[in-house]
């Protein structure tokens, strides 16, 4: 290996002349800034105009911040941004637990396991719009599965339904996503399982080491890159749910399920008001910046 | 795992499999029955789980009037478009970004997953007014372009991976025999990650598939794909819960049997290729 390192440099320098990976890797680039640059510079002049499409096909003049201030002030922007963190820190928590006590079922040898596991991904190869659909269905107040299933089981539900009801709308929206998403946890962690050294879980057995603390100090650590991945993939895909809210209860009843991706897609796509849903993009693009780069910093550290 | 596991341990264990059978494959079942019910017992409660199966919603949806069915195609152009669109693209940027160490390297490949992360609502409303300006809103042109901003991040990242995997020899025999870049992408690598090129293809196509938000602004009626033009079916009149449900269930059934057709890859691609599962 040692003997490959040391021959390797001046070989590559006369092998391969600099600009050849640029000129690879530059169209896709290009292509790519062209397709994201546009309409965030786009929405950035948008975002300091009156720009409502109900009212007209053009910008009707220069507000300044009066677009940032409005999503600020009314409670839009914060009211949201809360609605979305909140589901956002259960939705992975709960998608990462699950699916972590479903990789360690996968791992054990029971009839049919096999056939189990492969079918367990199906919910996550579903479009989140589909997936809207289906819960919709199974939600209905009148004659819905779900409804049916927790009445059958003495649980009162309130009147208004799952997804009409304040108090729980913004959790069923959750569940259909997590019922999606759980699977992947799932599979991915099973795999990150598998993978690590049977000697090492072995010689923490002969230890004494209890079986959860194994998982817990031995297991856990050894697959802590991948299990970073697969959160923060989660996190930022929940973060930015909006089809899924769009299909099974646009935002209500009131503001209870409007999610911070939902809010911007109603002000732009309902309201027709362009200037305020730009001044949002931009809001919304800094977060969603500001924490991918946390992500990032601590889960690509050391990564090559 | 042990081979020590007590008898009640093992039936909690296939007793737990089969709840989890349940509560992940059930409510598909469910839905796909829903597609070949008898209208009256869309919502009978308790279940009703034996009926004579009725064709009605699929023959509305897909054959007459068929609503769906041109709905189908748009899907298709749209998926296959936008994979063939990108491989031009991110094949040579993954071929580099795995041979080459080049500066900044690790940053361009944390940039293409920042991509894969960002909110697409963001980018909704400016597509939407910017492509209907430029006049090219309703086509799938528009659709096939923007989705890229999905399917070459995903690619190179997923590509890279196949590449990484290519034993570097037989490319520098072949050029110390003279082979240029050129020739040693299509005549050397190509065929030999033909396989992993199909992979990363057919989840470029899931993916893209499953897309419902760009088609949600950027179709037209005639060129909206199947997931989202299963939302016409919400209309003022009360919902038509049958052909919701196939429409639906033809819109997934694609993906699914192309996960099960990769299932040795589905934790590599759910990944883009960081875990090799």
């Amino acid at each position: 290996m040692s003997a490959v390192t040391l021959a390797a440099p001046p070989r590559a320098r006369r092998r391969l002349p600099d600009y050849t990976p640029w000129l690879l890797i530059s169209p896709s680039i290009l292509l790519l800034v062209a397709l994201i640059a546009f309409p965030l510079l786009f929405a950035l002049k948008n975002s300091f105009y009156f720009w409502n499409l109900q009212m007209g096909p053009a910008p009707m003049g220069f507000i300044g911040l009066d677009n940032y201030k409005m999503a600020l002030s009314n409670g839009m922007f914060l009211g949201s941004l809360w609605t979305t963190l909140q589901m956002t820190l259960v939705g992975t928590v709960v998608e990462f637990c699950l699916g972590l006590a479903i990789a360690l079922l996968l791992l054990r040898r029971l009839p049919g396991i096999k056939l189990t596991r492969v079918l367990l991904i199906m919910p996550t190869t579903i479009a989140p719009i589909v997936v809207g659909f289906l819960f919709r269905y199974m939600y209905d107040p009148n004659g819905g599965l779900i409804p049916w299933l927790l009445t059958s089981a003495g649980i009162p539900l309130p009147a208004a339904g799952l997804l009409g009801s304040p108090s729980t709308a913004l959790w069923a929206v959750l569940f259909a996503d997590i019922w999606q998403w759980t699977p992947f946890f799932a599979i991915v962690l099973y795999a990150a399982l598998l993978a690590v050294p049977g000697e090492i879980v072995e010689a923490a057995r002969v230890d004494g080491v209890s079986p959860w603390k194994q998982l817990l100090h031995v297991k856990l650590p050894l697959i802590r890159k991948t299990a970073l991945i697969v959160v923060m993939l989660r996190f930022m895909q929940i973060f930015n749910t909006f089809d899924l809210v769009v299909v099974l209860t646009k935002g209500g009843p009131g503001t209870a399920s409007r999610t911070l991706g939902y809010s911007l897609y109603q002000a732009g796509m309902v309201d027709f008001n362009i200037g305020l849903s730009s001044a949002m993009t931009w809001m919304m693009v800094i977060i969603v910046n500001a924490i991918i780069g946390l992500f990032v910093f601590f889960a690509f550290k050391d990564w090559d | 795992m042990e081979g020590s596991e007590s008898a009640t341990g093992r039936w909690l264990g296939i007793a737990a499999m089969v709840l989890l059978l349940l509560v992940f494959i059930g409510p598909i079942l469910w839905f796909i029955l829903l597609a070949i019910r008898p209208a009256d017992t869309y919502f009978a409660m308790p279940p009703v789980l034996s009926f004579t199966p009725n064709w009605e919603s699929i023959r509305y949806t897909f054959f007459d009037p068929g609503n769906n069915a041109p709905q189908l195609g748009n899907s298709l152009i749209v998926a296959i478009g936008a994979v063939a669109l990108n491989l031009p693209f991110s094949f040579p940027a993954a071929y580099a970004l795995s041979r080459y160490k080049i500066r900044g390297r690790k940053h361009i490949m944390l940039w293409y997953l920042g991509l894969l992360m960002a909110p697409p609502v963001a980018f909704l409303i400016p597509y939407s007014v910017l492509a209907s300006m430029a006049g090219v809103k309703g086509t799938y042109f528009s659709m096939i372009l923007i989705s890229q901003t999905l399917t070459i991040p995903f690619s190179v990242w997923l590509m890279r991976s196949f590449i990484d995997e290519v034993p570097i020899e037989i490319e520098e025999a072949a050029r110390i025999d003279g082979a240029g870049t050129t020739t040693i992408l299509l005549k050397f690598i190509l065929p030999m990650v033909m396989p992993g090129l199909i992979v990363t293809s057919m989840f470029a196509f899931v993916f893209s598939w499953n897309n419902a938000a760009f088609p949600l602004v950027l179709a037209n009626r005639s060129t909206t794909t199947l997931p989202v033009g299963t939302l016409q079916y919400f209309g003022t009149a009360g919902v038509t819960w049958g052909f919701i449900a196939s429409a639906a269930v033809a819109a997934m059934i694609p993906p699914m049997l192309i996960f099960l057709v990769l299932d040795r890859y589905v934790v590599r691609g759910l990944t883009f290729g960081s875990v090799k599962g």
